[in-house]
């Protein structure tokens, strides 16, 4: 690990306003609109009430919009030629990922920063449980999304490509009842989708599996959601490596 | 280790590198290179596109495995002597990243060596100074380039590779880049660098590696390779009359490779260009002589022409 290099990267997202933009502000904004500005946001949900629900779910929305953006740009990167720049220095492949895995980590800090102070602000209330937990598991299961970043950008090989996986996201989260409870056939067709069972684990401390309608949904559900995902994530993301390697 | 014998900057033993592609199954891109530099030289590797050069120096740099055959960088396998930081290469193209400034890249890839040179001064060292705050995506062709360059200077290497550093340069910034490239050279670095400007290998180089078809074809001084042109030309105007019969003497001459006619003008090559300048002369009523050097141009395609023939 070494500061330098993590500062500097983390300048480079900073300084890209259009992606803050979508990282940082939409979803802090998507928190005002659809929590602590409705008339229900005081009801109680769980450990705390529905602001915290929504202010859990747009963090979540933010943090993989920002692993997911730097996952892909580091694929995208090292395949138009900083890989073979990076390559006549002494750093090595797993230094490299521990790096971009640190820079996404702490870019993803930022909106769920913001959001949890914009929730402090406003209605939102839970258990001192639920608020910490929930933020970090909105930040640890982020990282799945950096894998599907990565292999998008190792399939594809374009920064458009990479924003074309950022932009699926919003369709990924309403999918995934993130910004809308679904009900009836689409619930069930959610629980198959990618941000279904990351976003139901972070609510996990605050809901304790209770849904909106009421019902209860085990644990077991979201748990198994999140590693499926991973491993497709993860398999596809070595597959491509590999492929990219022997292209060579 | 230290031996009595200087230890050699770069060997390459056998090196063949053939790629798999899904249309036509085998591309032998390096087909068994021998090499030996010595500390201190300044090598031009010399060849037409295809000839197996960026493939070459991809092994050296340990970037690409070689299929078959060894490189050795001051007695170490590639990976290790770039990790050591004794070689350093400029590539050809990419490897950038446009939204860094140029101090910015220049400090990124400082801070993964153990002991680079300061910034300040290999953006000096690069003429790079005044540029430091510019973003890379805002740098012409040549400034991103030198920008390579000064990244290639970071960890001081023993020896430096240039893949084609020039390519995509206008004249004035190539230029530029030889001047400062000539400064390095001077201070006794050893410098291999691919082209395939011969003015560049001409004017920079001591030694000419030629190669083609992914061998060495040629191998030596700027002044020996120059010398493999076969000898000089020799035109003149000649009589209407009688054209055939004068080839037919002229090719019968020692020495002569080739006669060529445009309109009533012989262009005559050969390794004795007195004789043929005498028979067209004295013998053959021809006027108008010229006698031309041969360039390193004309080496050159030359010394690939006899391999293609000797392929074909």
């Amino acid at each position: 690990m070494n500061a330098t290099f993590v500062l500097l990267e983390l300048r480079r997202v900073l300084r890209d306003y259009v992606s803050m933009f979508f990282i940082a502000v939409l979803p802090g904004f998507f928190y005002v609109i659809f929590g602590a500005a409705t008339s229900f946001s005081g009801e109680g949900a769980g450990n705390g009430n529905v602001a915290m629900y929504v202010m859990i779910s747009m963090a979540a929305y933010g943090a993989v919009t920002a692993t997911t953006g730097i996952g892909g740009m580091a694929a995208v990167e090292r395949m138009q030629g900083w890989g073979r720049q990076l390559g006549l220095t002494p750093l090595r492949d797993g230094s490299y990922v521990a790096m971009k895995a640190a820079v996404a980590l702490m870019i993803a800090t930022i909106p769920v920063t913001l959001i949890y102070v914009l929730g402090l602000l406003t209605k939102a209330e839970g258990t001192a449980t639920a608020w910490a937990l929930s933020a970090l598991l909105v930040l640890v299961g982020a990282g799945v999304f950096a894998i599907y970043g990565l292999a998008v950008g190792l399939a594809f090989r374009s920064e458009a490509a990479v924003s074309a996986a950022s932009g699926l996201l919003v369709i990924m989260a309403f999918l995934g009842n993130i910004f809308i409870p679904l009900s009836g056939t689409l619930l069930t067709i959610a629980k198959f989708t990618p941000l279904y069972g990351y976003v139901a684990l972070a609510r996990y401390p605050l809901t304790e599996g209770v849904q909106p309608d009421g019902s209860h949904e085990p644990l077991w559900i979201a748990v198994v959601n999140v590693t499926v995902w991973a491993a497709i994530f993860g398999v596809a993301a070595t597959v491509l490596v590999r492929r990219g390697r022997e292209r060579q | 280790m230290e031996t009595t014998t200087p230890t050699a900057a770069l060997t390459l033993d056998g090196l063949a590198k053939t790629f798999r592609t899904r249309t036509d199954g085998h591309v032998h891109a390096v087909r068994g290179v021998d090499l030996e530099i010595r500390p201190g030289e300044v090598v031009a590797l010399l060849g037409p596109n295809g000839a197996g050069k960026t493939t070459a120096l991809d092994m050296v740099l340990g970037l690409t495995t070689p299929t078959e055959g060894r490189v050795t960088i001051f007695g170490r396998p590639p990976r290790s002597a770039v990790a050591a930081g004794r070689i350093s290469a400029v590539l050809q193209s990419g490897g950038l990243l446009r939204d860094l400034s140029v101090r910015e890249t220049v400090q990124m890839v400082a801070s993964v060596f153990e002991a680079p040179r300061p910034v300040e001064e290999v953006l000096d060292r690069a003429g790079l100074t005044r540029l430091g705050a510019r973003k890379v995506a805002k740098c012409s062709g040549g400034e991103q380039q030198r920008l390579r360059f000064a990244l290639a200077l970071l960890p001081d290497p023993d020896l430096l590779v240039l893949d084609e550093p020039t390519a995509g340069m206008d004249v004035s910034a190539r230029r530029d880049f030889w001047d400062t490239m000539q400064s390095d050279a001077d201070a006794g670095r050893t410098v291999v660098f691919a082209t395939h400007y011969l003015e560049e290998a001409d004017s920079f180089a001591q030694r000419i590696v030629l190669m083609a078809g992914g061998r060495i074809v040629a191998d030596g001084s700027t002044a020996e390779i120059r010398a493999r042109a076969s000898g000089r030309t020799v035109s003149a105007d000649v009589p209407a009359v009688g054209q055939e019969a004068m080839a037919d003497r002229l090719r019968r001459l020692p020495g002569v490779v080739e006669v060529m006619r445009q309109g009533s003008r012989f262009i005559v090559r050969s390794s004795d260009s007195d004789a043929v300048a005498r028979t067209l002369l004295v013998d053959l009523g021809g006027t108008n002589v010229e006698i031309v050097t041969g360039s390193l141009e004309s080496a050159f395609l030359a010394i690939t022409g006899e391999l293609e023939e000797s392929v074909a």
